[in-house]
């Protein structure tokens, strides 16, 4: 049967984060978790293709102890199992030592995988690095951006939109793809699903030595770049009044504002005549 | 997240329009909302009492309309088919009513009878192997979209509660007929109507439970009922309070929030505490009901408490959004009217005073 791996990560619920306005800084023991967008997509493809052909389907996580809450998620939606990687000394990785780390979880737990999903990118930090590095790191081939695929005997068929393309690839298995959020609308968790994600013991717990990996290649020591500061960009507000006749304001808006206006129609207006 | 995304922009609407949402049914279908306390045999999810509790109040949050669908389907079709049935009746009623295909509803209530149900005056009368049933009931939820039904009737004219029977009815059945859909203050996306039983005709295999087992099977039904129209209005309470928060922070008066003044503060106090003190009463219910006790005490004092709770929450959150409060441009007013009928059906608040006193006194030698 297809061995699918689908990486997951829980992302802070963007929707109302707690920043304190004082020093600008996300309280992220206030935000609430929630599924990655576009690890939903990655996992809809999964499942989809389970639907149609039949595959066992792993989902895997790294992150706080927190994070078993969307690998639980998963398997309310339809995962068979999930892998939770979690270690306080692979706090602060980068996106190289998170895909070392998911690279040697993955060959240790599930060596004879077919294709692995990723989310294109994360809505917290928004790299899309983990997943052409965790194609790099298991020397394997990957294309990111999929909007949609199907698997063709040995090949993966994925769809992707390119500016205005369609591009349309092959790629032999095993294989990488990273997901956008464009592609088949992610299922909801059924109460049936609910059920089974807490009924079973389906987790298995990871950590860096269970994984064999030395701490000077993980977390923020291994890391290749450090974080120096996270804030919140602050949107300033103005008011700015235009007066004139009609065709000056007209004027005076297009020259002030024509990037903007120009970028939610869809038009070049320093190009296009108006 | 499925009934902020589905049933949410469409929530307004449908109670503006009395409009059933027969596109969202078909959405609950597949995550089995149908069946969410049914067996698995029969395509359930077999859920605890309380999931199931947090389910409906999260839907009713939303909307009321369409989570009262669910629990007078779950509640009282369902479930008391489930208890009750013969292998047979499950056989045939349970897969269809877990699929959403057929809507249970649950006709008890007659123009003159409503809390006084011993005195039922619907007609079941024997005739070989059928019933003959002949009557009206009125204000039967879910009436204009039910498929199958429980029918209160009694066989006997002279002694009504000693003749009382549930019958299960499905909608084809000839001599069945959906009456207009009544024209209500609240609770407006669901179709309540009456049902005209006009000799219409039911086998005998069809009756749950034994024949005169009517009054103890409606009444364990609702005492289960109770505790998912407690669990809606923990919805709209809790809905009215979100509503309530965020409006505050929003609205400047005297170059301030309204949240910043005390008179507010003590309001949204008051309700948060009432709205906890509701759901500590509601899953007491739901876990008693599962360890297999009797909730007659529990059930009513959880459907007392939450449906008065959410009309006390419903009225101070008309009240923080003031003249807007007022308007159909919010929410609030909807939460207020959906509140107050949870305070009526399913027995009155005076009926769930009855039987806590009742339950009380007894304990008490």
């Amino acid at each position: 049967m297809l061995k699918l791996v689908v990486c997951i990560k829980q992302v802070p619920q963007v929707s109302d984060l707690p920043w304190d306005p004082d020093t600008g800084r996300l309280k992220r023991e206030l935000a609430a978790g929630m599924m990655n967008p576009a690890c939903r997509f990655a996992l809809e493809a999964a499942l989809k293709i389970r639907d149609k052909i039949g595959a066992r389907i792993t989902a895997i996580t790294m992150g706080p102890p927190s994070a078993e809450e969307v690998l639980r998620e998963a398997i309310a939606l339809g995962a068979d199992r999930g892998l939770l990687i979690s270690d306080r000394k692979m706090a602060g990785s980068d996106t190289y030592t998170t895909s070392l780390t998911l690279a040697r979880a993955i060959q240790k737990n599930i060596p004879e995988f077919d294709l692995i999903l990723c989310g294109a990118a994360t809505n917290d930090s928004g790299t899309a690095q983990v997943g052409p590095q965790l194609a790099e790191e298991l020397d394997i081939p990957g294309i990111a951006y999929v909007n949609d695929l199907e698997i063709v005997g040995n090949k993966a068929r994925v769809r992707r939109l390119e500016d205005d393309f369609i591009e349309t690839m092959e790629m032999e298995l095993p294989g990488l793809a990273t997901i956008n959020t464009g592609g088949a609308v992610p299922r909801y968790v059924s109460m049936r699903g609910f059920q089974a994600a807490f009924a079973e013991s389906d987790i298995v717990m990871l950590d860096a030595v269970s994984l064999g990996l030395n701490q000077d290649w993980i977390g923020a020591k291994g890391s290749a770049t450090q974080m120096r500061n996270v804030s919140s960009p602050m949107a300033g507000r103005e008011n700015v009044v235009l007066t004139g006749t009609t065709k000056g304001i007209l004027d005076q808006l297009f020259m002030l504002f024509d990037d903007r206006i120009g970028g939610v129609i869809g038009k070049d207006l320093k190009t296009d005549k108006r | 997240m499925f009934a902020e995304a589905e049933i949410g922009p469409i929530a307004r609407d449908i109670d503006r329009e009395a409009r059933f949402p027969w596109e969202v049914v078909e959405k609950m279908r597949s995550l089995d909302l149908f069946g969410m306390q049914a067996p698995k045999v029969f395509g359930g999810a077999d859920m605890d009492s309380i999931s199931y509790a947090i389910v409906i109040e999260e839907i009713s949050r939303v909307s009321a309309a369409v989570g009262l669908c669910l629990v007078i389907h779950n509640s009282i079709c369902l479930h008391p088919i489930n208890r009750w049935g013969t292998d047979e009746q499950k056989k045939r009623f349970l897969p269809e009513m877990v699929r959403g295909e057929k809507i249970g509803a649950f006709c008890m209530t007659e123009a003159g009878i409503g809390s006084d149900v011993g005195g039922v005056e619907t007609s079941a009368t024997p005739e070989g192997n059928d019933y003959i049933l002949n009557g009206t009931k009125i204000f039967v939820t879910n009436g204009g979209i039910c498929g199958t039904t429980l029918v209160f009737a009694t066989t006997d004219y002279q002694n009504p509660r000693r003749g009382a029977t549930m019958f299960i009815v499905e909608r084809e059945t000839p001599g069945f007929i959906v009456g207009e859909i009544e024209d209500l203050c609240g609770m407006r996306a669901n179709p309540v109507s009456s049902i005209y039983l006009e000799n219409c005709r039911v086998p005998a295999k069809n009756v749950l439970g034994q024949p005169g087992e009517g009054v103890r099977i409606g009444m364990e039904s609702l005492n289960v009922g109770r505790i998912g129209i407690a669990a809606q209005a923990m919805g709209i309470a809790q809905a009215a309070f979100d509503d309530s928060v965020l409006y505050s922070k929003e609205r400047q008066q005297f170059k301030k929030p309204i949240a910043s003044f005390q008179t507010i503060r003590n309001y949204l106090a008051d309700m948060a505490t009432d709205i906890d003190a509701g759901r500590l009463l509601l899953y007491r219910a739901c876990a008693a009901l599962d360890s297999g006790s009797s909730v007659r005490e529990e059930a009513a004092m959880a459907k007392l408490y939450c449906s008065e709770m959410a009309m006390r929450v419903a009225h101070k959150a008309v009240q923080i959004h003031g003249g807007y409060g007022y308007s159909k441009e919010y929410a609030v007013e909807r939460y207020f009217r959906d509140a107050k009928v949870t305070e009526l059906y399913e027995g009155t608040s005076e009926v769930q005073r009855m039987i806590i006193s009742r339950e009380v006194l007894a304990k008490r030698v």
